[in-house]
């Protein structure tokens, strides 16, 4: 019985393990549009990780990791903006809502991850819907979804409001592999 | 008693089982920070424009970008009222600097304060960084050649170009301290082919120190410092000090400042300063940059 046990206990964690999906390489593209500008910016270092047993979702990007076209666009991020030397990362953690084991049949699956999005140090809890794709060996992870930049208390000065957008689009797309 | 040891291994189960079920979802977040090492990135923005006042800072213009500075330095403060505190009496100095990669940048400029020209380069040789492979400070070479373009004076002869010429070499090794507090010590070495006395040293140390502090995220206040390593230093001289403030509106950044040095280009404001703070015989000034994407 205790042997028994034990092998449950042990077959149970690594069976969790197992079922972990992660990335280091996701891509984050963001992008703001205005008459006056266009800003955009990417990032390729987004990490992630999925709990394929329950749909446990959480990811992870470093603000200074984002490159703009416009050296000076990308100073101004990080120093007047996302002020990425006291909040050095955004992240999100929840799960992905109503988590079925048979959504790894190839075909896209519409799914919403419900969640804490922390950015800038602001918490909001947000669902965001995006499809989820199981190709054999990975699961894909695409989003489109918005940030209000006031949401998350960045504030941007009546000088330049005319040229930043009051609410940024940002795209995820990401391939988790097995841990 | 064995009724009740089944009683606890089926919680204990239980237990395990939700625990298993759990666990990956609550610190997933934890879990992969702790699989995710932190990227090495340098740090950026040590400070907001090239200069900390007079002196270079860290800092050099990004690849294919074109940073244009006009400064200005009025008469002295102590002039008085019918010069309008030096307003009346400005100098100027017009200087373009190109990046040509985000490490190595070249420059010209012209001072209208001994119809001066200048040649640069300006070089980042290492650079700070957070991370797993942190390194502590930035270090800057910078080198420019001088050439006064006065009319040759009538007393010196021979009078050869070569006696226009004057150098500078100084390495500024910089570190953001945190997020206000930016520091940079600056050894610098001047020669000059030509001195006006022979009392004057050709050559000349100095070492200078430099920060600035931002009191929010678009203003700053600056100083500098230099301090001389060489004795023989001409009479009536006093070194180098400038406080200032940084402003920054979108594109361009206004450096506005009092200091004792004259001239813009090294040789005036290291090795003859002109005025002293003492009797009041400081200068206000600007420097206004401006950067244009030449090259994306």
């Amino acid at each position: 019985m205790n042997i028994f046990l034990s092998l449950l206990l042990f077959a149970s964690f690594t069976l969790a393990n197992a079922q972990q999906f992660m990335t280091r390489s996701g891509q984050v593209h963001f992008f703001s549009e205005t008459p006056m500008e266009n800003i955009e910016a990417e990032n390729a270092q987004m990490s992630g990780l999925l709990d394929a047993s329950n749909g446990g979702f959480a990811f992870q990007v470093q603000m200074r990791a984002f490159h703009f076209e416009k050296a000076l666009m990308e100073e101004h991020f990080n120093e007047n903006y996302v002020e990425s030397e006291k909040h050095p990362k955004a992240t999100f953690q929840g799960a992905i809502k109503d988590w079925d084991n048979t959504w790894n049949d190839g075909d896209p699956h519409d799914v919403v991850a419900t969640g804490s999005f922390d950015f800038h140090g602001v918490k909001q809890d947000r669902d965001i819907a995006g499809t989820l794709t199981w190709n054999g060996k990975a699961w894909e992870i695409e989003t489109r979804f918005p940030v209000a930049l006031e949401d998350h208390e960045i504030e941007v000065p009546a000088v330049v409001k005319d040229n930043i957008a009051p609410v940024i689009d940002v795209d995820v797309k990401a391939t988790l592999d097995p841990r | 008693m064995k009724m009740g040891s089944l009683i606890t291994r089926t919680v204990a189960l239980g237990l395990v089982l939700a625990a298993a079920g759990t666990m990956p979802a609550q610190g997933l977040l934890d879990a992969l920070n702790e699989a995710v090492e932190d990227p090495t990135l340098p740090v950026t923005a040590t400070f907001k424009d090239t200069r900390i006042v007079n002196v270079q800072s860290n800092e050099t213009p990004a690849e294919g970008v074109l940073h244009f500075v006009i400064a200005h330095r009025f008469g002295t403060l102590n002039s008085g009222a019918y010069e309008l505190w030096g307003l009346d009496n400005a100098q100027m100095r017009m200087a373009f600097d190109y990046g040509i990669t985000d490490r190595w940048a070249v420059g010209v400029a012209r001072n209208t304060y001994q119809k001066t020209y200048e040649a640069n380069v300006k070089a980042r040789l290492l650079r700070q960084s957070t991370g797993p492979n942190a390194f502590p400070v930035s270090v800057t070479w910078y080198s420019v050649a001088m050439a006064n373009g006065l009319k040759a004076p009538t007393d010196v002869t021979p009078y050869y170009f070569t006696h226009r010429l004057s150098y500078v070499n100084q390495a500024v090794i910089a570190r953001k301290m945190n997020e206000n507090l930016s520091l940079a010590l600056v050894p610098s070495f001047v020669h000059r082919n030509y001195v006006q006395t022979s009392e004057e040293a050709h050559d000349l140390w100095l070492v200078g120190v430099g920060g600035r502090y931002k009191l929010t995220s678009r203003f700053s206040i600056n100083g500098e410092y230099h301090h001389y390593l060489t004795q023989q230093f001409e009479e009536g001289f006093s070194p180098s000090l400038s406080l200032g403030v940084d402003i920054e509106t979108g594109g361009h950044v206004f450096q506005l400042h009092v200091t004792n040095a004259r001239g813009m280009f090294e040789r005036s404001f290291l090795a003859e300063p002109a005025g002293s703070w003492g009797d009041g015989s400081v200068y206000f000034g600007f420097n206004l940059s401006r950067v244009f994407t030449v090259k994306g």
